[in-house]
């Protein structure tokens, strides 16, 4: 846990490898996951680093892979995860990975071509025995016969060349969508000296390489002369067409049609080579999977290694990696471990840095899901306060304020801590679904956000909407009706009576715990919650609010900009606290000290604070304590005069400081410089600036390249920000109040509407108990719905807002970049 | 049609401009090129490509890499990508987009017709085709004898059908002959093209209009420099220039007297537009005419990116892309042929 408050100190580390050890060393930080690699080589492009050979041989490996995979696929069967750890191979394996998948590869082939090509012989039979078998016959002998006994007569008369003319045939079979142009195009192309009929077939055939059933149009062209029949030929041609030869007597045909079916039928059973295929894809199964998971092991070793940069001498390779300072240990181990064999030592040592580290925050099951809140804002600069471990309270707990409800919040804390207790069956981590798996992640949150608006749920005393009395209620009814003498005529005139605390033995004392159930009788209940729903508001907002500029404290100390103490978060304390804190006395005092004796006469906190801007007083409202309003101008006047300070504070200390750097820069520099280069061990030992001097030096270097007026703009802006953001954010936080009210009075109405009116439907017990399992239903079902489901959500949703804006703009910057480091642990997945 | 296309542009056409933006987006930059011709082999290419917009369009390929296989993938997938659009596309957005894909289908006729002139195999040259102007009936132009058995038989169903009314002859289809076929065809379709974005008005007019003058013009001097010293006679040349454009009427008449390069120039210097470009021609680098109009070209479509509402973004990636698989296509031939000293003068985009 406390390594939550602020993120890990993470030193900048540089690794001699040698040439021979590289790859084992490298290959066992990756399944460490210790070091993220910085890129050294930025400026050379991706083609002209060192390893890009061998980067292109596990690509190619890839490649192979992903063949065999759609094969596998493609035969129906599944690949299995590889079982346990699968380390890196040796780069020498690669070879042998490299055949055999080649290999397997090479024989898939075959044995596909095989298959295919036997597969486009059938094909091509089928389609020749349906041309032949389509009973163009009938049709065309007709026209045959027709054109014969029409042109006969004509033809012979003048007695000319044509004697010998007679009618060919061409039949073959198209794509459907071709033939209406292929027929349109014959036409044109042969001025009608063809008869063409199209038939579509029947049933469609398989397609030989896609395996997809696909129909063909069939066609016969009987044409007379040869040139037209050359002209024919080259357009089936160019229409991709299959042409098949046609036989004239019918009987010849026939013939040839049961040639073709018998030679299918002898295709058929030889057509898959199954037993063969089958042993090549067991094979490919058993291989596959531990492949892909190396050589994408291997590939990313590689392409790390790529990022390293050549050390003079060649011997070894040098890479930088930013590291937390915990795990150096770890990894100097790592690397002795796996460099003895070569003989040399692969060394790590810490460097001195001037860019900023990545953030590195551990969490572990509980507190990914809050960290994970504090994150989608941003991640957090290094080494800053991070606002997660308290988030881990009050996230669920604003949530629960306008959540609360004991049945709903316990129906959520139910869910998720089934889900607690099943996280570690396989069946609930293997689940796909990303909703799911959303609601999966976040199981600890809801756990808490459902125990907290149990709490709640008891404060407002909300059960499903009903009251629950647990304890004896606070007020009597009997004694008020004994004191006053409601007589029974009264009573039945007077629909509502009031209660009156001043009459003894009416108000014996506040509730135990939470809100009289008394109330939800009340006509006045809305009222009343209201009121003590926006004071509570208020002073969980500016309770907040002050607790994240106090937090910015711990900012300033750390980052050794002591001035900011001062200059900052002081004036913006007083600030907060002298106006809304003041709101928040305000409001407890009146709990506190004005009972309902004075009632008649109580002073209303609103006129006293518009007053209190105003510098004025209104004579009707009473006030709340002696010389109120002189402590109230003096707050005002303080909270005002710490805007100036809080506007020019920062920049003129920062120009002071920065104007006798500037003269003494020219000698002080290479000193300064000097003194660097000798510090350089002690620097390295230190880190960066986990010591206040370093980071005094630092804060130096910065000022050097900051313009006054940029200063003055940055702080200007925030000064606005702020001042305004505390009138604003407290507004804000009346989310609080608004959500609670609309949650409380939705659940109101789905009872009253539908649980109630089932409840009230009759009175014999019998129907009423048929009748209310579907009105039970719908109220189920509703309330998963509408109050658990979606109320859920937007009150998660301004909680969220009420993070990251509200409370986190009060001291977290968020303009880190998390350490992501080198890991192999996706691909083991 | 009415004026103020921001209005309703977007409810037909507003998915496809996105689109086509987005894809100009993964134009190379200048950046790409000089990190491409570092390379030194074509698989240092192909990596490099890897890391640009073009992915691993190279992955199938089986090895040795040659350029045409670099060639034809780029040639698919910018054809996918038109295929796309043209799916996509709604009236009067898919007559556009015919109308570009037309100027590809008179060049693949014309290689067909040639080719079927020289003897040579229907799938030899099928694979020179560019797969933009691809069409059913393709296959089927070398049984074509005259001009006129081309259109009645092949041509009348595609959109080349109606450029074909100038040129319709009986002459017989020699070498000569094809050539002026050609260059009637895309005279006419120039004119048509230019007469619907004319028509078409408002900003696809303003933009598109000053591209086709261009290549109007370009056309025009293209024709006139490549007529000298062939048989063409100086009237049949006027006949072969496309009617429109800033060098029409009297630049036309011009050039159709002109008898060698100089004359040329001096009808160019009468133009503001092509007196700079003319001036270019051979200086620093030795570049010709035809660099010198190419890099006029990505200009002018660079700048139609600059206006919404118009179909001219459509145009102008694809001539844009085309000219990128130049320049890829060269720095590739530069690096398989180990000709470095030229590898620079490709035409950067961006």
């Amino acid at each position: 846990m406390g390594s939550m408050f602020r993120s890990e100190e993470v030193a900048l580390v540089q690794l001699f490898l040698p040439t021979a050890a590289a790859y084992t060393c490298v290959s066992r930080l990756g399944e460490l996951g210790l070091v993220e690699f910085r890129d050294l080589n930025a400026s050379v492009s991706a083609f002209q680093r060192r390893f890009v050979v061998d980067v292109r041989r596990c690509e190619e490996l890839e490649k192979t892979f992903t063949f065999l995979q759609e094969e596998v696929r493609r035969a129906g069967l599944v690949l299995l995860p590889p079982e346990g750890r699968l380390p890196a191979p040796p780069p020498r394996d690669l070879l042998r990975i490299q055949e055999e998948t080649e290999r397997l590869a090479q024989e898939l082939r075959d044995v596909r071509g095989n298959q295919q090509a036997l597969r486009a012989q059938l094909h091509q039979l089928q389609l020749h025995a349906a041309v032949l078998g389509q009973g163009h016959g009938p049709q065309l002998a007709a026209a045959h016969t027709d054109a014969t006994s029409e042109r006969m007569p004509l033809l012979q008369a003048p007695g000319g060349p044509h004697q010998d003319l007679r009618v060919n045939f061409v039949a073959g079979a198209v794509e459907p969508h071709k033939a209406p142009a292929l027929e349109r195009l014959l036409w044109r192309a042969c001025r009608g000296f063809l008869i063409a009929s199209f038939r579509e077939l029947e049933q469609p055939l398989e397609h030989p390489v896609t395996g997809e059933p696909a129909t063909w149009m069939t066609f016969l062209i009987s044409y007379w002369g040869e040139q037209i029949g050359q002209k024919i030929r080259k357009i089936t041609d160019c229409f991709h067409c299959h042409v098949f030869p046609f036989l004239e007597q019918e009987e010849a045909r026939r013939g040839a049609l049961r040639q073709l079916q018998q030679q299918s039928q002898e295709l058929h059973p030889t057509c898959p080579p199954k037993r063969f295929l089958s042993q090549v894809l067991g094979r490919v199964l058993q291989l596959l999977p531990p492949g892909q998971v190396q050589v994408h092991k291997m590939k990313a070793v590689y392409l790390a290694l790529n990022q390293c940069s050549v050390s003079t001498t060649h011997k070894c390779l040098i890479a930088e990696a930013w590291c937390s300072v915990r795990d150096l240990p770890a990894l100097q181990e790592a690397l002795r471990d796996s460099s003895t064999e070569e003989g040399v030592s692969a060394v790590a040592h810490r460097i001195p840095c001037r860019d900023m580290p990545p953030t590195l925050i551990r969490t572990n099951r509980f507190t990914a899901s809050f960290q994970g809140i504090v994150d989608a804002y941003g991640v957090g600069r290094y080494q800053e306060v991070n606002p997660a471990p308290y988030t881990i309270i009050t996230f669920p707990f604003l949530f629960a304020v306008m959540f609360g409800d004991v049945g709903h919040g316990l129906l959520m804390f139910l869910f998720a801590l089934a889900m607690v207790l099943a996280e570690n069956r396989p069946a609930v981590k293997a689940a796909q679904n990303e909703i799911w798996q959303t609601f999966f992640r976040g199981r600890y949150l809801l756990l808490l956000m459902g125990l907290f608006s149990i709490y709640t749920g008891f404060i407002y005393n909300e059960c499903f909407s009903r009251a629950t009395s647990i304890f004896p209620s606070g007020w009597s009814v009997a004694a008020m009706a004994n004191q006053s003498g409601w007589s029974d005529a009264f009573l039945a005139q007077h629909a509502t009576l009031t209660l009156d605390p001043n009459v003894t033995g009416v108000f014996l004392g506040p509730y135990p715990f939470g809100i009289d159930p008394v109330w939800s009788l009340a006509a006045n209940h809305l009222s009343f919650l209201n009121s003590f729903k926006m004071k509570m508001s208020v002073i969980l907002g500016v309770v907040h609010m002050a607790f994240g500029v106090v937090l910015g404290v711990f900012n300033h100390v750390h980052f050794g900009q002591k001035h900011r103490l001062l200059l900052e978060t002081l004036p913006e304390l007083t600030f907060l606290l002298g106006l809304f804190g003041y709101l928040v006395f305000l409001v407890i005092y009146k709990w506190l000290c004005v009972s309902a004796a004075s009632a008649a006469s109580a002073p209303s906190i609103l006129i006293h604070f518009i007053n209190m801007f105003l510098f004025s007083h209104s004579p009707t409202n009473r006030p709340l304590y002696p010389r109120q309003e002189v402590v109230q101008a003096t707050l005002v006047v303080l909270a005002l005069a710490m805007v100036p300070v809080l506007l020019l504070g920062t920049p003129l200390h920062l120009l002071r400081r920065h104007r006798p750097h500037l003269r003494r820069r020219p000698a002080g520099r290479q000193e300064e410089d000097k003194a660097g280069l000798l510090d350089l061990p002690d620097a390295s030992v230190n880190g960066w600036s986990s010591d206040e001097e370093k980071a005094g030096g630092l804060d130096d270097e910065e000022e050097a390249e900051l313009v006054p007026s940029e200063v003055l703009m940055h702080q200007a802006i925030h000064t606005i920000e702020f001042c305004l953001g505390c009138v604003s954010n407290t507004a804000s936080y009346l989310r609080l109040w608004a959500l609670s009210l609309a949650h409380a009075q939705l659940s109101e109405v789905l009872w009253a509407m539908v649980m109630s009116i089932g409840l009230g439907l009759s009175r014999e017990v019998g129907v009423a108990a048929v009748v209310l399992v579907p009105i039970f239903a719908a109220f189920a079902v509703m309330t998963v719905v509408i109050l658990l489901v979606m109320e859920g959500l937007s009150a998660f949703l301004h909680a969220l807002r009420l993070h990251w804006v509200e409370f986190q703009n009060k001291f977290y910057s968020g303009t880190g970049y998390r350490l992501s480091p080198f890991t192999f642990a996706a691909t083991d997945d | 049609m009415l004026e103020g296309a921001e209005l309703y542009f977007n409810v037909d056409h507003g998915y496809l401009e996105g689109l086509v933006r987005g894809c100009k987006a993964s134009l190379l930059t200048q950046q790409d090129y000089i990190n491409l011709v570092q390379c030194e082999t074509l698989e240092d290419l192909k990596i490099h490509l890897q890391t640009t917009d073009y992915g691993n369009f190279l992955a199938n390929q089986t090895n040795p890499l040659t350029v045409s296989k670099i060639d034809t993938e780029m040639r698919k997938r910018l054809c996918g990508e038109f295929e796309y659009f043209r799916n996509h596309s709604l009236e009067p957005l898919s007559t556009f987009l015919t109308y570009m894909t037309c100027s590809y289908m008179i060049d693949n006729v014309i290689l067909l017709m040639n080719g079927a002139l020289q003897k040579k195999s229907v799938k030899e040259i099928l694979g020179k085709c560019h797969p933009l102007g691809r069409f059913t009936e393709m296959e089927a132009v070398n049984i074509a004898e005259t001009p006129s058995d081309l259109f009645n038989a092949i041509l009348i169903e595609t959109p080349l059908a109606p450029f074909f009314q100038d040129c319709m002859s009986e002459n017989a289809l020699d070498e000569l002959n094809i050539e002026l076929l050609r260059n009637k065809l895309y005279k006419s379709y120039l004119e048509a093209f230019y007469k619907f974005c004319k028509n078409h008005g408002d900003v696809t007019a303003d933009v598109m209009c000053p591209i086709l003058e261009f290549e109007a013009d370009r056309r025009a001097f293209i024709i006139t420099l490549n007529s000298f010293g062939t048989e063409l006679s100086k009237e049949d040349r006027e006949t072969l220039y496309p009617t429109f454009g800033k060098l029409y009427p009297e630049g036309l008449r011009l050039l159709a007297q002109a008898e060698d390069f100089d004359q040329m120039k001096n009808v160019a210097d009468h133009y503001g537009v092509y007196k700079p470009l003319f001036e270019a021609v051979g200086g620093s680098g030795g570049k010709t005419l035809e660099d010198v109009f190419y890099e006029r070209e990505v200009q002018m479509n660079v700048l139609a990116f600059n206006r919404q509402f118009h179909y001219g973004v459509f145009y102008a990636y694809v001539k844009l892309k085309e000219q990128e698989m130049r320049n890829i296509v060269w720095i590739a031939e530069c690096i398989s042929q180990r000709h470095r000293t030229k590898i620079n003068s490709y035409i950067p985009i961006l």
